[in-house]
C-alpha cells in the first residue's frame, strides 16, 4: 500500500446521491473548493438494464443482498455508485408531507423548519429533476392499481417521476433525471471534483474539529491503496447505513446509528388473463386510501423477479413462472413504529444492521397483504401469490380469510428500499445527533446531509424530503460561511 | 451525457471484476448445486454450473457480518453433505423454516431462481429449455 496526501480541499463531500449531489453542487456554485468522494463506480445511464441482476451487481452494495437482522430479518437495498440510490430507484417523487415536517419540528425540535420554505425548495428540485407525470397512458401493470382502487372506491393517484421523455414517447421511454444527469454535472461545471471507486474509511478529528480523512481505493487487482485528504469542512452523505457507520468508525457515536427507520414492505405477485408485465419499469400508480400508515404500489417484475416472488412456495407455484408475462409484482408498505440499529464493528468492513418490528407493524403488514390481494382480485387477477411461506393461492375473496389466518411476519418475505433516521437532526440533545442544520453535535465542521438526518421515515417515497432538507441545510451553511457583503 | 468524473488516481473503477469464488462461495457451491438441481431438475448441467457460479459470487459479495454468518452455516451444510445420506439430510433441512439455519437455503434458492429466470426467461418451470 502507498500513502500520500493526494488533494486537499475546502469541503469534502462523502457520497454522491440524493444528499451529496445537491450539497456538492450548491457548495461549488457558492465558490467552495469541493471534492466529492464516492465509494461506488461510475456507471453511465443506459449501460445496464434497469432492475437487472447486472445493475444490482454494479450499482448496488453487495449485489443488492443486504439484510437488517431481526425476527424477522428485513432485506434492504443500498445504491452504491456515482449518483447513489437515485440511479437505481423507481424515480417516484413525493414532496415532504406538511404533517411530517410539522411532526419533525415538534418531536425533535428542529429549529427554523418552515414547511413553506421546504415547499419552495421542493419546487426548485422538481424543476431541476424535470419531475412530471407520464406523457401518455400508464403501463398495464400500473393500470391494475388504478382499476382495482377505483372498483373499491379507494383513493389513488399517479405519482410523478423525475424523467424526461422524447417527443411522442410513452411511459417506458423516459430518461431518469438522476444525480448523474442533474446535480453532479452542475457541481462539475462549478469546478467540483468527483472521484469514484474510493471509500472514506475514517475521519480524523481533535477537540471537535475534523481535519482529514483516510480514503481507501480498491484496485481492480484486489489490492488497496490508501490516501489522505485534508479539508476545512466535511459533509457526510453516504446514506442511512454508511453515514452512521463512518461516523462510528471515526469515534462519533452520540445518538448515531440507534434509530434506523424504514418502510417495511411485503409483496404479492398476481397473474392476469392478459399480459401486464413491463420488465424494466415500475408502475406509477399508488393507492393511498390508508396512507400514511399503509400504501400500495408496483414493483419491478422481470422474469427473474417474478421467480423470486414465487420462490417461497416454489414447489407449488413453479409452473406460474412460465406465464411471467401475465404476472406482475406489487407491494404493501407501512410506516413503522419499530426501529433498528447500525453498528460499525472493528475488523469488519461493513456494519451490523438490525431492525425490530413492533406488534402493530406485524399486524399492519398482514392487513396490508390481505387488502392488496383484494385490490388485485378486483382489478381482474385470476390468481394472487402472496410472498409468504405456506401462503394459499388467492383466487376469490373467500380465500383472504385463509391468507389472514396463515400470515405471520416470520413467514413473510419483508423488505424495504427506504432507510432513514440514523443520525437524526434537531435541538433535542436527548435524541438528536446533529443540530437543526446537520452539524454533528460536539463538532465544529462535521455535517451530515442525507436521509440519515430525517427524524423518521416520512411515510412517502423519501427522496423529495431528503433533497429538500439537504438544499435547506447547505444554504444555511453557505449563508453562515460566506455571508454576503 | 455528462462528463465522466475526474478520477482520484490514475484509474477509476467502473465495475467489479469477476473473481474466483472466496471461501464462503466455495463452501456454498456444492450445497447450492444440490438445492438448485432439486428446484430446477430440468436445468442442463452446464447451466447448473453457471447458476451455482452466480450464487457463489453473490455469497462472496455479502456484507462482512452476513458473510461471516453464512460461511458458518454453509460449513455446517457442507459437513452434513459429506455424511452418509448427506444429500437427503441437506434437502430435508432445507425444507424446514429453522431460525438462522433455514435462511441459508432460502438465500441460495432465491438467488438461484432469480438468476436462472432472468438469464433464461423462456425456460420451463423445471429449468429445461423450451421445445
Amino acid at each position: 500500500m502507498t500513502g500520500s496526501v493526494l488533494s486537499d480541499c475546502e469541503v469534502l463531500v462523502v457520497g454522491s446521491g440524493a444528499g451529496g449531489a445537491p450539497t456538492a453542487a450548491l457548495l461549488a456554485e457558492a465558490g467552495f473548493d469541493v471534492l466529492v468522494v464516492e465509494e461506488g463506480p461510475w456507471v453511465p445511464q443506459g449501460t445496464v438494464v434497469p432492475f437487472s441482476l447486472e445493475q444490482m451487481d454494479r450499482q448496488y452494495r453487495a449485489g443488492g443482498v443486504t439484510v437488517a437482522l431481526g425476527r424477522p430479518s428485513i432485506a434492504y437495498t443500498e445504491g452504491c455508485c456515482v449518483g447513489g440510490g437515485t440511479e437505481v430507484n423507481s424515480g417516484l417523487y413525493r414532496r415532504p408531507p406538511a404533517e411530517t415536517v410539522d411532526r419533525w419540528r415538534r418531536t425533535h425540535r428542529v429549529a427554523e423548519l418552515d414547511p413553506d420554505e421546504l415547499i419552495a425548495i421542493a419546487r426548485e428540485v422538481e424543476a431541476e429533476l424535470s419531475v412530471g407525470r407520464l406523457p401518455g397512458p400508464a403501463t398495464a401493470a400500473s393500470e391494475v392499481l388504478r382499476q382495482g382502487a377505483e372498483r373499491l372506491g379507494w383513493q389513488h393517484d399517479e405519482i410523478p417521476r423525475w424523467m424526461t421523455y422524447p417527443p411522442g414517447g410513452d411511459a417506458t421511454s423516459g430518461r431518469r433525471q438522476s444525480m448523474t444527469e442533474t446535480y453532479l454535472p452542475r457541481a462539475q461545471r462549478a469546478r467540483a471534483r468527483i472521484v469514484s471507486g474510493c471509500r472514506v474509511v475514517r475521519l480524523h478529528h481533535q477537540h471537535g474539529r475534523a481535519t482529514h480523512a483516510d480514503i481507501e481505493r480498491l484496485r481492480p487487482d484486489g489490492t488497496t491503496e490508501r490516501t489522505t485528504v485534508r479539508f476545512r469542512h466535511v459533509f457526510v452523505c453516504g446514506g442511512a447505513i454508511q453515514t452512521p457507520a463512518l461516523l462510528q468508525r471515526s469515534g462519533v457515536r452520540h445518538h448515531v446509528g440507534r434509530t434506523l427507520a424504514v418502510h417495511p414492505t411485503v409483496k404479492l405477485a398476481a397473474r392476469f388473463p392478459d399480459p401486464v408485465n413491463t420488465p424494466d419499469d415500475v408502475p406509477v400508480h399508488q393507492v393511498t386510501e390508508f396512507a400514511p400508515a399503509l400504501s400500495f404500489g408496483g414493483s419491478a417484475s422481470n422474469a427473474g423477479l417474478v421467480a423470486l416472488a414465487l420462490s417461497d412456495n416454489w414447489s407449488a407455484l413453479a409452473t406460474r413462472v412460465e406465464q411471467w408475462r401475465h404476472l406482475s409484482v406489487y407491494y404493501a408498505a407501512i410506516t413503522s413504529e419499530g426501529r433498528g440499529t447500525v453498528q460499525a464493528v472493528p475488523a469488519l468492513r461493513d456494519p451490523v444492521v438490525t431492525y425490530r418490528l413492533s406488534r402493530r407493524d406485524r399486524e399492519l403488514l398482514g392487513s396490508g397483504m390481505a387488502r392488496l390481494a383484494l385490490l388485485l382480485l378486483e382489478a381482474g387477477a385470476d390468481e394472487v401469490y402472496p410472498c409468504l411461506r405456506g401462503a394459499p393461492v388467492v383466487r376469490r375473496r373467500a380465500d383472504l380469510a385463509e391468507l389472514t389466518q396463515r400470515y405471520t411476519a416470520s413467514r413473510a418475505s419483508i423488505m424495504t428500499v427506504h432507510l432513514c433516521s440514523t443520525v437524526p437532526m434537531g435541538e433535542d440533545r436527548q435524541r438528536c445527533a446533529t443540530d437543526s442544520f446537520g452539524r454533528v453535535h460536539g463538532t465544529s465542521n462535521v455535517y451530515v446531509n442525507d436521509a440519515s438526518l430525517l427524524p423518521d421515515a416520512p411515510g412517502v417515497n423519501p427522496q423529495g424530503s431528503v433533497m429538500a432538507v439537504a438544499v435547506r441545510n447547505v444554504r444555511h451553511f453557505v449563508a453562515r460561511e460566506r455571508p454576503r457583503g | 451525457m455528462p462528463p465522466a468524473p475526474t478520477p482520484l488516481l490514475t484509474e477509476s473503477v467502473t465495475s467489479a471484476p469477476l473473481r474466483a469464488p472466496g471461501r464462503a462461495g466455495r463452501l456454498s457451491a456444492p450445497v447450492a448445486g444440490l438445492l438448485l438441481r432439486r428446484e430446477l431438475p430440468g436445468l442442463p448441467a452446464a447451466d447448473v454450473a453457471t447458476v451455482v457460479g452466480f450464487v457463489a459470487r453473490r455469497i462472496d459479495g455479502l456484507p462482512s457480518p452476513l458473510r461471516l454468518g453464512v460461511t458458518l452455516v454453509a460449513a455446517l451444510f457442507r459437513l452434513l453433505l459429506a455424511l452418509p445420506g448427506g444429500p437427503g439430510i441437506v434437502r430435508a433441512l432445507a425444507e424446514r423454516p429453522l431460525p438462522l439455519v433455514g435462511e441459508y437455503p432460502r438465500l441460495v434458492r432465491s438467488l438461484g431462481l432469480a438468476f436462472a429466470f432472468e438469464t433464461w426467461p423462456d425456460r420451463r418451470a423445471d429449468g429445461s429449455p423450451p421445445p
